[in-house]
């Protein structure tokens, strides 16, 4: 189930329209803000033929220029037809991979409805960034129904990364998957757009440019999240002191999907955050 | 010395060691308690790989598998040399389109205490309405057992069953039962991808060891037919500390991390293959400096081949 991206071009490939006015339309919406409102669809649990083109006044639910929304969804989907990998549960909420995770996530929204308005209604393009990174309620459903595990907020990050390197002249083959690490009280290395998830300790981006420890992604879209995260020439956090780090280090070397391995990473770090489940000083015997 | 004796066991009860697999130093500890002198001085036990018992195909998904094996619950037959690792990344890309794979390869988590075990299962159907469409997947563990001497394989599945590995042993955790068991011949194995190529990259299966603690184990620079340096400039390679435990006393190890890729400049890509499954370098025996020898560019991710583009 592609999302309506079928003749859009390849970045690089042809002329395109680099400098963000959509893709042919003539919407005045500028693509970085429309890449955060493409799939409100999802959140409202219509698929994408019955989406509105206006959700409370606001253009939703635009088409993604420079077939970033098709490529962000190879990262997290298999390609081709899709199968019903849950039959019992055919709903647009995600399931987590965490017991109890979505009740925390749950618990944060009020109104479904009111906290995506309230998400989706920026009008500017970094702000819109910086809402998603820390917003809770695309995190209850995920990108397919088919693929109940996956996450609609990540997806939505991943699209935006993935445009803004797009529209900076990047094809996905230069792109790569960097980390960086935050002291405590530090303020996150944030960019705008290209960090896909932010936790109290690190960060993770995707960008053409990296300044910090960074794995290239491979020449073309495709589930490949555990094969680059085990290539990393650093891990944003210390395996070796503490063996929580070393669960999620193991958890996130197998999982392939992008939207459900970073999905995982701001799971791990709620729980964590709850009570530090495992994270005590070495016990004898723990390395056995 | 060119056999070596896959084994697949079933996770019987919770977890709680290594995470990223079952160290081959554990699983030697176990097994030595219930073999004979001669198998204890000379087996030599490859880390455990954590596999879901669920259906795939080692194919990464090119077959249709309705109807298939639980590719995770049997030893698949080894003809080539690629069939040895189909269970031995922990990414398991054998594992079935149609079902949740990543949700199915992820380890479920559990409290002991204050510590986090991995579950002998994984169940679906958590959420109160599918309570009635509960679906178990099993958990399982790969491993491998050589000697240099072959007349010690294959060592009896009975003498295996039942072993216990990780912390809480002694209150029952870690239970391991062996399910599956096959001898395979490195000799009589295919290495036509390796000979058809002319340029290659390793894999690091487990961790190389560059320092050890451990008493008079000298330290490693890495084997002169890697080429670390040509890699390009965001990072280098990553190292991670281990720990060897002896009894009661624990060793520090700095190892290269599994699951690096580092460029091949020696000559012999089918002889570094060969060694790479009997390990290379310090602690070999209990598991560290696994390789694999891949075509460069080959990649672990075959959907990045072959793909015509544009028709997504």
């Amino acid at each position: 189930m592609r999302d309506g991206q079928a003749g859009a071009s390849r970045p690089g490939s042809t002329a395109v329209d680099r400098d963000g006015d959509g893709d042919g339309a003539a919407g005045a919406v500028p693509s970085m803000v429309a890449a955060y409102r493409h799939d409100v669809h999802k959140l409202r649990g219509r698929t994408h033929a019955d989406a509105a083109a206006e959700f409370r006044g606001v253009p939703v639910n635009e088409n993604v220029p420079l077939h970033a929304d098709a490529d962000a969804a190879l990262l997290s989907r298999p390609r081709g037809k899709p199968e019903q990998t849950v039959p019992a549960h055919d709903s647009p909420r995600r399931l987590p991979l965490l017991d109890g995770e979505l009740d925390c996530v749950a618990g944060e929204v009020e109104d479904v409805g009111d906290a995506v308005y309230d998400l989706v209604r920026i009008g500017d393009a970094e702000a819109l960034h910086a809402a998603w990174v820390d917003a809770d309620v695309p995190a209850l459903f995920s990108e397919s129904r088919y693929y109940p595990f996956t996450s609609a907020k990540y997806h939505t990050l991943l699209v935006a990364a993935l445009l803004d390197n797009y529209r900076a002249g990047h094809d996905f083959a230069d792109l790569f998957l960097a980390v960086s690490e935050h002291g405590p009280g530090s303020d996150p290395k944030v960019v705008p757009h290209r960090t896909v998830v932010t936790t109290p300790s690190f960060a993770v981006h995707v960008t053409a440019e990296p300044e910090r420890p960074a794995a290239r992604i491979g020449d073309v879209p495709t589930r490949c999240f555990a094969d680059v995260w085990a290539r990393l020439p650093t891990v944003p956090f210390d395996v070796d002191g503490k063996r929580c780090w070393r669960v999620l280090d193991a958890q996130l070397r197998r999982v392939r999907s992008w939207s459900t391995a970073l999905q995982y990473v701001e799971a791990f770090m709620a729980a964590l955050a709850d009570d530090a489940p495992g994270c005590g000083p070495p016990v004898a015997g723990w390395s056995v | 010395m060119t056999r070596i004796q896959q084994v697949l066991f079933a996770v019987e009860q919770p977890y709680m060691g290594h995470p990223y697999y079952v160290s081959g130093n554990a699983l030697y500890s176990a097994i030595a308690r219930h073999v004979d002198k001669a198998t204890r001085r000379r087996l030599q036990v490859s880390h455990g790989v954590f596999v879901p018992g669920e259906y795939g195909s080692p194919t990464d998904g090119a077959i249709s598998l309705r109807g298939g094996q639980k590719l995770g619950q049997m030893l698949p037959d080894v003809e080539a040399y690629e069939d040895l690792f189909v269970h031995r990344d922990s990414a398991q890309r054998w594992l079935s389109e149609s079902r949740p794979r990543d949700a199915v390869n992820t380890h479920p988590l559990q409290r002991h205490g204050n510590r986090v075990a991995f579950a002998a299962e994984t169940l679906f159907g958590r959420p109160e309405e599918m309570r009635s469409e509960r679906r178990r997947v099993p958990w399982l563990v790969q491993c491998y057992v050589h000697a240099d001497d072959d007349a010690v394989l294959p060592v009896a599945e009975h003498l295996l069953d039942g072993i216990r590995v990780g912390g809480a042993r002694n209150f029952g955790l870690g239970e391991l039962s062996v399910v599956d068991s096959q001898l395979v011949d490195l000799a009589a194995l295919d290495y036509s991808t390796l000979e058809a190529a002319d340029a290659f990259e390793l894999e690091l299966v487990t961790p190389f060891v560059l320092e050890s603690e451990f008493p008079d184990a000298d330290a490693q620079s890495v084997p002169w037919w890697w080429a670390p340096d040509e890699r390009d400039a965001t990072g280098g390679v990553r190292r991670r500390a281990e720990r060897f435990v002896d009894g009661a006393d624990v060793y520090e190890l700095g190892t290269v991390d599994h699951g690096q890729v580092v460029p091949y400049s020696g000559s012999k890509p089918v002889a570094t293959a060969k060694n790479g499954v009997f390990r290379v370098g310090t602690h070999s025996r209990f598991g560290f400096g696994e390789l694999r020898v891949r075509p460069a560019g080959a990649g672990r991710v075959p959907e990045r081949e072959g793909r015509a583009g544009g028709d997504s």
